[in-house]
């Protein structure tokens, strides 16, 4: 496979500058990451390549040949694949429609549904995907829907593929997965290109690293020269940004806010939450690691009243809880409303003045730092990132004595995900109860007072604080194995 | 001049196309919503056969009374449906249940018009034509409204204003109870059918019922079988949706 190269590549939207001036060459055949904030021209950048955009100036190579796609079709059809970060499937068809759609082989008078099934299988055997290929998109996870797209981009012959932040939605068993079809396609001399904000996956399988702050390229290293501390400087800018809250000390008077005893939940006639046990204190977050799916959204739903324990008891003596929910642009938030109504979506019923809205706004963005063109601009107009502190924001300030943090940084660039972790521990700090739900281990074991890992819907074991500090890269490796087994119900002791 | 049913055919047929593709221009070219676009066409096309039948015919109830189609001999002679199967567009709506459950879930123009009605912007990122597959769409449909209309008005030997009596609204009825699959719809229609029939063979025998109750009967029966039945009806998810 040829190399691919950029010149001088430069697209505005506006006033912004989404790519500016951007030179570089990606080798064939390797993995090639490209890291940056959210907003940082990541995405614009394989946009181009991919020919949903056309660059202002500058245009790139791919082996000799100067190349300019007119379409994300044409793209396509020189043997490039993308996959983007909200999956283009119908929900209604099988996987088999899903993938041939566009490309049919057909029959004289019909589909030829039979030669598309040998074709599909032999892809999904070569690169072990697992999928079935008569199930309903709607039936499948979300890695499983992802795989999907995987296929959809094997049957087009792609020989360059583009994964935009492919594992910000799936968990560490599922990430390990992804990252094996990934190698896979490099022994089948595939040129892969990866999107990412998470460092240590970087870490992981990037031959090359191409760091983009602010539409520039800023940095460039090979595998070894890698370095995750000098990454993650270039990734941010400036140093001091961190605005890391230091936790305080315990307090010895933490009072238990929510409690389960022996919790079961059934649904249908499954049981989902069996003889669980745990305690929300103040002055404490409590962390819950877990494979998704192993219980965790009904823990959420039992603590917000949203369903009742079918067997023990749950015992709650604060009235609300705040939320912040998985899925924010499904559960947290109105897309075409701007952030003063987002905010006041929670409040309690009375007249709202134009005025008023507009000041709630302002107040919030100046708060909690969200970045918007306009404070009138309706939430689909903000990145991930900021919609998320504007969600944290409004959690936050309805004052409540427990909040849940449920994925609170997924999909969201570093420098956001710094401020939301800051508030997390700032509202420990003041006396809040904490429940944080994460997939992000790093996360986790930075923030959590106490550890819980959830397996098939039961607590298989807690750790205490001085159980999951680490001093250095080896007991880091050692706790993650310990954490990896337990999650997928491998107990040693 | 206005006695021959094949004239009549062809301009019934050419005045739908023609309808078909000024709708598609409306919903399809210049995006306006399709129920706004689609109550439009209905009282305006309502109101335009009445005043063509003044107009032309001197009349606002009733065309003068036409012949209806040859017959189909090969059916004739069985017993109890023989008259039913004489009817060429009736052999054809048949038929056409066939058809379309094969051209719709069997060929590549059906999956990915079902696309095109399922997520246009998958559809349109694997390189299929929304916006020529939802015209082809509206021609098709346009097409067989057409032949209704023609068998409603030859089957009476007539066309009088008002005829169709909300006939097109029962078809939506019966597309939804059907849950978007022919044989179902077939189902749904014949059920439907069965209910018509029923309310005049009760109205002719005079039993004393109340004849607005009757004709509640199909309208009511769509919302029993709607809530009890067949359970979730689910509607391709950009039904309605202008792309």
């Amino acid at each position: 496979m040829p190399d691919i190269e950029f010149f001088n590549i430069t697209k505005k939207f506006g006033e912004l500058t989404a790519n500016d001036d951007i030179s570089f060459k990606i080798l064939s055949d390797t993995v090639h990451c490209i890291v940056g904030e959210n907003g940082a021209g990541k995405s614009t950048l394989m946009k181009i390549l991919f020919g949903v955009y056309h660059p202002d100036k500058g245009y790139f190579c791919i082996g000799n040949d100067k190349k300019v796609f007119s379409s994300t079709y044409d793209a396509i059809s020189n043997g490039i694949g993308m996959l983007f970060q909200h999956y283009m499937l119908i929900d209604d068809f099988t996987v088999l429609e899903n993938v041939i759609l566009g490309r049919e082989p057909e029959k004289k008078f019909s589909l030829d549904y039979r030669k598309s099934e040998n074709i599909l299988r032999e892809l999904i055997d070569k690169y072990n995907l697992n999928l079935s290929l008569d199930k309903k998109i709607s039936d499948l996870s979300i890695s499983e829907q992802q795989k999907v797209e995987i296929l959809k981009i094997l049957y087009r012959n792609s020989d360059i593929i583009i994964f935009d932040e492919p594992t910000a939605v799936l968990s560490p068993l599922e990430v390990r997965e992804f990252f094996n079809i990934v190698l896979k396609f490099k022994e089948d001399n595939k040129t892969i290109i990866l999107i990412t904000h998470k460092l240590n996956e970087v870490k992981e399988i990037a031959d090359r690293v191409s760091v983009l702050r602010r539409g520039k390229l800023v940095y460039e290293c090979t595998k070894e020269e890698l370095d995750i501390e000098k990454l993650s400087i270039n990734i941010i800018g400036e140093i001091g940004e961190k605005d890391i809250v230091t936790r305080k000390e315990d307090v010895s008077e933490k009072k238990t806010l929510i409690n389960f005893k022996n919790v079961g939940y059934i649904s249908g006639n499954r049981k989902i939450l069996d003889n669980l046990n745990l305690e929300l204190k103040t002055y404490e977050i409590f962390g819950i690691c877990g494979v998704e799916g192993n219980g965790q959204s009904e823990i959420v739903r039992l603590m917000m009243g949203m369903i009742k324990p079918s067997e023990g008891n749950m015992y709650k003596i604060i009235g609300e809880i705040s939320l912040v929910p998985d899925d924010r642009i499904k559960k947290g938030m109105i897309e075409n409303f701007n952030i003063g109504e987002n905010i006041l979506l929670k409040s309690p019923l009375h007249y709202i003045s134009k005025k008023n809205i507009r000041n709630i706004s302002k107040n919030i963005i100046s708060k909690y730092d969200v970045r918007v063109p306009d404070f009138n601009v309706p939430m689909s107009a903000l990145s991930g990132g900021n919609q998320q502190k504007v969600i944290v924001a409004r959690e936050i300030e309805l004052d409540n004595k427990a909040i849940i943090f449920y994925h609170p940084t997924r999909g969201v660039d570093i420098k956001a995900t710094g401020f939301i972790n800051s508030k997390i521990i700032e509202m420990r700090n003041s006396g809040r109860a904490i429940l944080l739900i994460s997939s992000d281990i790093d996360e986790l074991l930075g923030l959590s007072d106490r550890l819980a890992v959830l397996y098939r819907g039961t607590v298989s074991k807690v750790f205490e604080k001085n159980e999951i500090d680490f001093k250095d890269d080896i007991s880091r490796n050692v706790l993650l194995e310990k954490l990896g087994k337990l999650m997928i119900g491998i107990n040693q002791e | 001049m206005y006695n021959s049913i094949f004239a009549g055919f062809v301009a019934a047929v050419f005045i739908n196309l023609l309808l078909s593709i000024l709708f598609s221009v409306f919903t399809v070219k210049l995006k306006i919503n399709q129920i706004v676009t689609g109550v439009g066409f209905n009282l305006l096309i309502a109101g335009l056969a009445k005043f063509l039948l003044i107009l032309i015919f001197h009349s606002s109830s009733n065309t003068p009374r036409f012949e209806n189609f040859p017959s189909f001999p090969l059916f004739k002679n069985i017993p109890g449906v023989g008259e039913l199967l004489s009817d060429y567009i009736i052999l054809f709506s048949f038929a056409l249940v066939f058809l379309s459950q094969y051209v719709l879930f069997r060929t590549t123009f059906g999956l990915r018009l079902r696309s095109a009605g399922e997520n246009p912007e998958a559809a349109e990122s694997l390189g299929v034509k929304v916006r020529n597959y939802k015209f082809y769409g509206v021609l098709i449909s346009g097409f067989l409204t057409s032949l209704a209309g023609i068998w409603l008005a030859s089957n009476q030997n007539g066309f009088s204003d008002g005829m169709v009596a909300g006939r097109g609204y029962i078809a939506l009825a019966a597309m939804i109870i059907g849950k978007w699959k022919p044989y179902n719809i077939f189902f749904a229609c014949l059920m439907f059918a069965f209910f018509e029939a029923f309310e005049i063979t009760i109205q002719i025998s005079g039993f004393g019922i109340p004849s607005q109750l009757i004709q509640m009967l199909p309208y009511l029966i769509t919302i029993l079988v709607l809530v009890g039945f067949i359970g979730k009806t689910k509607p391709p998810a950009s039904d309605g949706i202008p792309y």
